[in-house]
């Protein structure tokens, strides 16, 4: 057996930069170098992923360890995530001083926890890559050591290890049901099973369900979003930009792989799981968007603002499962949302790290004026916020066009027009943020400055935003190479 | 099937049964006067045999020795993973001895690190 190191080069660059930054923290004295080491062992794993791609997908460890465009692309996406996400700390690790070093390692970490789980087709590995994520986001959460930071760090411990614990229980149905752990290996020996059989035993259903829980708590759909406002407004602002789009898109990754590989055939099984997600996306868009509209905490706000988005996410993880095996709209939807959604929800988030780190406060109500205070910060902020509505030209539109166009596809007419309405109604809220921000008279005369690596950082995802809204060509292109191969 | 279910769910009536009837069992027979009552200090003192208890059990340990713990853990588990390396180790060639050099480099990292941070000093 040849280990194929080659494959596994951008795991194993990432982890080589995090323990350097783990030993270099201990020797030096100057934390700036750590962010550093942090971006430069993120550009290498960046440089191994854009080498592997366009070659053949491959696999190696017996099929543990899928190199083919889709786990690519996520790969890419987790890389660009961490790299802004620690742009955006700067102005931030001031306020832990002391454990810098661990802030970065433990980012670093998580990436490869997610970019593992993206890769991995085989359950124990993708158990252990969510893990691997999820513990060292734990650790992040409660990172800032003030009361609300320990609440939500112990409270998403807790959750997650009941998640983890379901997530195990529907893998360990599917195991003895099947008896294999990796996923084409589940998926033949489920279609060797006689359809009546397969119809008698409601292991599988339960096992699917269970999933779904488990993987349902990583994206933060309802019923399992108990967590989000709470852990959102306690933790490092950065960290929640990590925790609502990295985490997320991870989630997202290994939901469709797993169910769109194991599940999708025969077409009764795939279109059950596909109305589970569906009927699950319309509750959690519908919901989210609610509560949303009664927040007064920004940070509340994007939390809940999350929750539906991961309920539009959704449409395409239905629209996959409805549409079985002839699907490809549904999944490079998918993909596309979440760049978009990546970027976008990123740069709202840096807008709020540099205003909030000045006003100290993270009430709407303090934004008031922020439009003549900070224009630069406010602009961004709009800018991010209608792309959240989906309004031209932004990405946003793009995204939910693709996704709402899949859902069309397969029939489910009914969930696109619930998500549309929850469109509008999230307009709302995203708008009342802007007319507070340019119309309200500002609460004091004095400027928000803000750091240039933040500026730098929010030109960036808003120049994302800009240019997936405006010429997305090039980029559907590539969601539908992501999602063409399916190593199998 | 349905035979089978039907087995389990017998099972299932017995085990509630039991499980009812056993704490039941006492209370009845002392309702009826049929157990003794006589409460003596020894009969009643935490342990009947042994050594007497001093203090509370709520006692707090000194965190050290959580940190200790972890270390422990992470070492054990080290060596677990390296007895069958090793056992085999000829077998097994280069590519393992590699592998677990690797493994080792990525636990040692962590045991330099706790050394910096003086968690293997007891003060």
């Amino acid at each position: 057996m040849s280990l194929k190191l080659e494959l596994l080069t951008p795991e194993l660059s990432l982890l080589i930069f995090a323990l350097l930054v783990i030993l270099l923290d201990l020797g030096i004295k100057q934390k700036k170098v750590l962010a550093g080491v942090s971006i430069l062992g993120l550009l290498v794993s960046g440089g191994f992923v854009l080498t592997l791609w366009g070659r053949e997908s491959a696999s190696a460890f017996n099929g543990m360890f899928l190199v083919d465009p889709f786990a690519l692309f996520f790969k890419l996406l987790f890389l660009i995530a961490a790299g802004l996400v620690i742009l955006a700390s700067q102005d931030y690790v001031s306020k832990f001083a002391r454990f810098q070093g661990e802030y970065y390692a433990l980012i670093l970490i998580s990436a490869i926890g997610m970019m593992l789980l993206a890769t991995t087709g085989e359950l124990i590995s993708i158990y252990i890559a969510l893990e691997l994520s999820s513990i060292s986001l734990y650790i992040l959460t409660g990172f800032l050591k003030d009361p609300k930071s320990s609440e939500a760090g112990l409270k998403y411990l807790l959750l997650g290890a009941v998640a983890s614990a379901t997530l195990l229980y529907g893998m360990a149905l599917v195991f003895g049901l099947t008896g294999k752990t990796r996923l084409t290996e589940i998926a033949q020996a489920i279609q060797t099973i006689p359809l009546t059989t397969l119809l008698d035993s409601p292991a599988l259903l339960l096992g699917i369900i269970l999933l779904a829980c488990g993987f349902g708590f990583k994206i933060a759909c309802v019923p399992f979003q108990m967590w989000v406002p709470d852990v959102y407004e306690g933790a490092p602002t950065p960290i929640t930009a990590y925790l609502s789009v990295a985490s997320k898109a991870a989630g997202f990754a290994v939901i469709a792989r797993f169910f769109y590989t194991t599940f999708g055939v025969p077409d009764w099984l795939s279109l059950n799981w596909g109305i589970l997600f569906a009927s699950l996306s319309a509750i959690t868009m519908t919901l989210g968007n609610v509560i949303a509209i009664a927040q007064t905490n920004i940070k509340r706000m994007l939390g809940y603002s999350s929750i539906a988005q991961a309920g539009y996410l959704m449409v395409g993880l239905a629209a996959v499962g409805v549409a079985s095996m002839a699907d490809t709209l549904g999944r490079s939807g998918l993909l596309f949302f979440l760049a978009s959604y990546t970027l976008t929800n990123l740069g709202a988030f840096i807008a709020i790290i540099a205003i909030s780190n000045k006003i100290d406060s993270d009430l709407i109500d303090d934004y008031t004026g922020m439009g003549s205070r900070a224009p630069l910060l406010a602009l961004g902020l709009t800018l991010c916020l209608i792309s959240l509505i989906g309004l031209p030209p932004t990405a946003g539109l793009i995204a939910k066009i693709y996704i709402f166009n899949a859902g069309v596809h397969y029939g489910l007419l009914w969930l696109v027009v619930i998500g549309v309405i929850n469109s509008c109604i999230s307009a709302y809220y995203y708008l009342g943020v802007v007319k507070v921000m340019w119309l309200g008279a500002p609460v004091s005369e004095e400027k928000v400055p803000s750091s240039w690596a933040l500026r730098i950082v929010l030109a960036l995802t808003c120049l994302g935003v800009l240019v997936l809204g405006i010429i997305p060509g090039k980029f559907v292109q590539i969601a539908e190479t992501a999602v063409r191969i399916f190593t199998s | 099937m349905l035979t089978d279910y039907g087995y389990v769910g017998l099972f299932l009536i017995i085990a509630i049964l039991f499980a009812v009837s056993m704490p039941l069992l006492p209370l009845t027979l002392s309702l009826l006067g049929l157990v003794p009552k006589k409460p003596n200090p020894i009969k009643t003192s935490t342990y009947e045999c042994g050594v007497e208890t001093i203090g509370k059990t709520w006692v707090q340990f000194n965190f050290r020795y959580y940190f200790y713990a972890l270390l422990f853990v992470v070492f054990d588990i080290l060596i677990v993973f390296l007895f069958p390396w090793a056992t085999k180790l000829k077998q097994l060639g280069a590519g393992a001895f590699v592998a677990v050099l690797a493994f080792l480099l990525i636990l040692m990292v962590g045991y330099i690190y706790a050394w910096m941070k003086r968690v293997l000093e007891w003060k």
